[in-house]
């Protein structure tokens, strides 16, 4: 019987669909024949045990999430997310540099380092990207730290304080849409299709408006209802970062379709796979045949 | 002897390399914390405090650090604050800087010389294996390298222990040492922002003294074997060429509890001459 550890931390569990996401996880590997443990930060020593490591909780190559995936990579122990997907993943100019160098189709973006953040720098900015701009802090997830900017003024002072987090920031073309596409990849090849539909209220799929967190809404698409470009072109940028699990948030605006990011330990829990059901299935299968 | 094709330059355009409200500890500004300070006369590494120690000057005690004094601090040697510098040798850049950190102007200088597929030393995903202490550990244990034993906690410690942040904003460069309940419980609080992030501990041994130890591409100013000896091997597993090594000595045991950033403002007499005869070409790698 092999061992599946799944990683996870308190803010995992404190989230109830997180919570029912992980269970049913735990109990498709144990039909699948697989022991399960859960493995907690303080449980770390444990890693070089299992056989196979799916993490669930939020990556970032600071926190703890990433000494478990460099545990495993140190002990040959296959696993979900891998730490160059993290590396690459958590920051933006570095995920984006993947899927430039890749031809990958992306909103005009320009990484701005902070000894050029000039008046001049900003006024051309927004000459050749058009207004408004959307500038992002690397680390940014879950739209945290990333804002729309229409004037010179306002780019100043959501950069300034971007620019105390990280010594580059990302600068992108405005591409409107009330919806983004969700494309989950495992290993190349497709795992899921969801809609997530922006609320009104903001341009983010998740955001504070009028101190309320408001989220987008999501619907699980069956693949014969996605444009097949949207699926290529999660897939082709899943490739451009790894070979682990992503999901690819795409926009379809006029037919044209522009990578917004690529995600590991994309969010399974709120509705994503319902169309999808052997993800797990298949996210448990791929960690033991790698 | 190697020829060794030195590329030596400084970019203006890059001379913002620390992070805003970087929190680098004063390496050297306060006397010992350990308990036995007797230990002080068998080695010439500077003690150093955990952050948050009381600050006592140390005039009676020469072999520990001072404080740099500011004026030098700025251009000494051509070494520049907040610059960084390119070695190049046989094919491979390596990079010299202050401050490595992740998303800092020298981190993304290395990576785009790896997008660029351009050979540079340290690349990195091995920065962020320095900087982050299980890895770092981790790491260095399977290079060799005698490591503190490690384990992440969320609120319980053996006392007395070294403690590490282990999160987004922690630095190695801020550790604690703890030898009571109130003040583990009191740095614990400080570290985890309230609890709502892990951290590293390191059991202390009866007796340890901690110090801390420059490494120049793997070189020591200091003729203390033990240091020098680890400082090499950490240079042939990080290849980080301006790193700072913080020890745990116990008895006779030295052992590695992390690697933290070393700013040139910092340094003594020694290393800047060090540092500067590599940068200059005196010094062959």
């Amino acid at each position: 019987m092999s061992q599946l550890g799944i990683f996870v931390d308190r803010k995992t569990l404190s989230n109830s669909e997180q919570l029912n996401a992980l269970i049913h996880c735990r109990d498709i590997a144990e039909g699948m024949g697989h022991h399960v443990d859960f493995i907690f930060p303080v449980d770390i020593h444990k890693i070089p045990k299992m056989d196979a490591l799916f993490i669930r909780a939020r990556t970032d190559p600071l926190n703890v999430t990433y000494v478990a995936a460099r545990m495993a990579e140190f002990h040959g122990i296959p696993v979900i997310d891998d730490p160059r997907s993290i590396r690459i993943c958590s920051d933006k100019v570095n995920m984006y540099s993947h899927l430039i160098k890749k031809n990958i189709s992306l909103p005009k973006t320009v990484f701005l380092s902070k000894t050029r953040l000039t008046v001049e720098e900003v006024t051309h900015l927004f000459d050749e990207l058009g207004s408004p701009l959307i500038v992002k802090e690397p680390s940014t997830s879950f739209s945290l730290r990333v804002e729309k900017v229409s004037d010179i003024a306002e780019f100043f002072r959501v950069a300034r304080r971007f620019i105390k987090l990280s010594d580059w920031i990302v600068v992108q073309q405005y591409i409107e849409s009330r919806y983004d596409w969700r494309v989950g990849v495992l290993g190349g090849n497709l795992l899921y299709v969801c809609k997530y539909t922006i609320p009104s209220d903001t341009f983010k799929i998740q955001a504070s408006v009028n101190g309320h967190l408001v989220y987008c809404g999501v619907e699980s698409v069956s693949p014969d209802k996605v444009p097949p470009h949207v699926i290529d072109l999660g897939i082709d940028a899943a490739n451009a970062i790894g070979r682990g699990l992503y999901g690819v948030d795409i926009k379809n605006n006029n037919g044209d379709a522009y990578v917004i990011e690529v995600n590991d330990n994309p969010s399974i829990e709120s509705g994503e796979d319902d169309c999808y059901p052997r993800v797990f299935e298949q996210i448990v299968s791929y960690l033991f045949t790698t | 002897m190697c020829p060794v094709s030195v590329d030596f330059c400084v970019d203006s355009r890059l001379a913002d390399a620390g992070r805003a409200g970087y929190p680098m500890s004063p390496r050297g500004s306060y006397t010992a914390h350990a308990k036995d300070a007797s230990r002080v006369s068998d080695s010439e590494l500077p003690r150093v405090p955990a952050t948050g120690s009381e600050p006592e000057l140390c005039d009676d005690v020469p072999s520990l650090r001072k404080t740099p004094v500011k004026a030098n601090a700025k251009r000494e040697q051509n070494i520049i604050k907040d610059s960084h510098y390119c070695i190049r040798r046989n094919d491979a850049c390596h990079i010299i800087s202050e401050n490595y950190s992740y998303k800092t102007e020298t981190y993304y200088t290395i990576l785009n010389y790896e997008l660029e597929g351009k050979k540079v030393r340290p690349s990195s995903h091995v920065i962020l294996d320095a900087y982050v202490v299980p890895i770092c550990l981790e790491r260095a244990k399977q290079g060799g390298i005698p490591v503190c034993e490690w384990g992440i906690s969320q609120g319980y410690v053996p006392l007395p222990a070294l403690l590490y942040g282990l999160n987004y904003f922690a630095t190695t460069s801020d550790f604690f040492e703890v030898h009571d309940n109130e003040k583990a419980k009191e740095v614990i609080k400080h570290i985890t922002n309230i609890g709502k992030y892990p951290f590293c501990y390191q059991k202390l041994g009866e007796g340890a003294t901690i110090y801390s130890c420059v490494g120049i591409f793997g070189k020591t100013a200091t003729s203390w074997s033990p240091a020098a000896g680890i400082a090499e091997k950490v240079y042939e597993c990080f290849r980080i060429p301006l790193i700072t090594m913080v020890l745990v000595k116990t008895g006779e045991q030295l052992l590695l509890s992390s690697l933290a950033p070393t700013r040139y403002s910092q340094l003594t007499g020694d290393e800047r001459s060090l540092l500067a005869a590599y940068l200059s070409n005196q010094e062959f790698l």
